[in-house]
């Protein structure tokens, strides 16, 4: 049994026979309360997200799954497909359960795939990876006067990220894949 | 380190001050480092010993909350009071909402009710805000009871539920929570709560929350009207939990009730427990219908300032001062 200091995004908890792959999470310790871990769920089989908070002092049993290497390949209506490196088997997600990690795929991507009993639940994508500003506001001289600015500024990945003013358009950034956020120059 | 919210900040210290300057509280400085602190469950003080030049050693721990102390003052003779100043708490998680070290501010008024500490809340808020040319507080804040919350956002009628254990446990089950054995009522209470119904309060307006469940009482008076509920009130604004503050209890009996229950929860969780404060415990019946509340300043700055992190109002993050990898 683990406990749920253990829960991190991507591992499958087993409750009641179902299973459900954590998709975020966050302490929380309520005035008065003892600590708990609020985590959003999703039904491994039915897609079915919801909040579950579990008290730090509970156990947890969490699913050994199996993690794949793999490559991305294409994305069309059926979601995103992925192969096997190792055995070139191909696998597909849908759009949904791949949802917010889809900005971080490029094709021919390596990254890691959990899998249940053969079904792909989570991707790992790198915690962090390049991508090349394609679009952002020139710096203007003196804005770093006030300390922390940071500029809006679309990556070659089609989201749009916070960096530091000092960056401009064809600058290759580091992004930290967790938070979608800038870490540093590439 | 993000120098533009450190000014900030020091605005909104002294913003504070003016607005309770201004009304004759008095500002008491109460001692950061005593004997005995608060022994709330879930609290943990950092101790540390205060030795004497012969070689005496007595234990001694950083306050949770000057809450004690200035309760103490209330009791001799003042009617309105704050203290300003850091409180420490050990074992909180380092998430962008929390920090071993914090701000804290308490007031406390004598001869009033839990509303008048909410008023007071609104316009403090409303008073900083508008000296910073900041408008992003509307004003009045959402007034909502707990029983209300669960209605409105779980559509579960908690009135029946409390002091139900089982009641609770399968209200749990029914949404899909763990209920472990050792749960207790309250355990059970905020898995719906934290679930369902936190995440939702104080997103589209400033909310407070009030009335709670007479089991989470702690160091309030139950209400006059209802005793199975609390008067107690938590303000929310977006997603942070900024005040908590009760309509105190002046009852020196029941207090010790509680807080003998207190420890007996620190010790059925593996924790120290050490004497009950009877200094504090005879100040009690010197309080005149008292209320308090303390609030959370650091969050409050990031509320201004639009900080995403409570580590950008501060010089430093904990992980910065504490992590080596860091």
């Amino acid at each position: 049994m683990a406990t749920p200091s253990d829960i991190k995004k991507g591992i499958v908890l087993r409750e009641n026979g179902e299973l459900w792959v954590v998709t975020e999470f966050q302490h929380v310790n309520p005035g008065k309360g003892a600590a708990f871990v609020r985590c959003r769920v999703k039904n491994a089989k039915t897609g079915k997200t919801l909040e579950k908070t579990i008290k730090m002092s509970e156990s947890i049993d969490v699913v050994e799954v199996e993690y794949r290497n793999m490559q991305y390949l294409y994305h069309d209506a059926t979601g995103y497909t992925f192969m096997d490196r190792d055995t070139y088997e191909q696998v597909t997600m849908s759009d949904d359960d791949v949802s917010d990690q889809a900005k971080f795929l490029k094709e021919g991507l390596e990254l890691m795939i959990s899998t249940h009993e053969g079904k792909p639940i989570a991707l790992q994508l790198p915690r962090k990876m390049t991508f090349k500003v394609i679009e952002t506001m020139p710096a203007v001289k003196g804005d770093t006067a006030s300390g922390n600015v940071t500029k809006e500024a679309k990556t070659d990945g089609g989201f749009i990220i916070h960096v530091p003013i000092f960056i401009s358009e064809g600058e290759d950034v580091i992004v930290n894949t967790d938070t979608a956020e800038y870490v540093e120059r590439a | 380190m993000n120098v533009s919210h450190l000014r900030l900040r020091s605005q909104v210290v002294k913003y504070i001050r003016q607005f309770f300057d201004e009304q004759d509280f008095l500002e008491v400085h109460t001692p950061r480092l005593v004997g005995k602190p608060g022994q709330e469950p879930y609290l943990e003080p950092f101790w540390t010993k205060v030795i004497e030049p012969n070689g005496k050693s007595h234990p001694a721990a950083l306050i949770t909350s000057p809450e004690y102390m200035c309760k103490r003052i209330l009791s001799a003779g003042v009617d309105k009071l704050y203290d300003l100043g850091p409180c420490f708490r050990n074992n909180e998680p380092f998430d962008g909402t929390h920090d071993p070290e914090f701000l804290m501010l308490e007031w406390y008024r004598s001869e009033a009710k839990l509303t008048d500490i909410m008023d007071d809340t609104e316009r403090m808020i409303a008073f900083v805000a508008k000296k910073l040319g900041n408008s992003r507080f509307n004003t009045p804040f959402r007034r909502l009871t707990v029983e209300q919350a669960w209605k409105d956002y779980a559509e579960i009628d908690l009135a029946p539920l409390l002091e139900d254990r089982q009641a609770m446990a399968r209200i749990c089950l029914a949404r899909n929570q763990s209920v472990a054995l050792d749960d207790s009522w309250d355990d059970l209470f905020f898995k719906i709560f934290l679930s369902e119904i936190e995440p939702k309060i104080g997103r589209e307006q400033p909310t407070f929350l009030c009335r709670y469940p007479k089991s989470m009482a702690s160091l309030a008076r139950l209400s006059s009207e209802d005793t199975r509920w609390a008067d107690r009130v938590e303000l929310y604004i977006d997603e942070l939990e900024i005040a908590n503050g009760f309509a105190e209890l002046s009852d020196e009996t029941e207090q010790r009730i509680r807080f003998e229950e207190e420890k007996k929860i620190r010790k059925t969780l593996g924790k120290n427990t050490w004497p009950i404060d009877e200094r504090y415990l005879s100040a009690l019946s010197g309080l005149k219908k008292a209320v308090g509340i303390a609030f959370g300043v650091d969050r409050l700055v990031m509320l201004l300032s639009g900080a995403a992190s409570i580590n950008e109002v501060l010089p430093a993050s904990a992980r910065e001062r504490f992590d080596e990898r860091f």
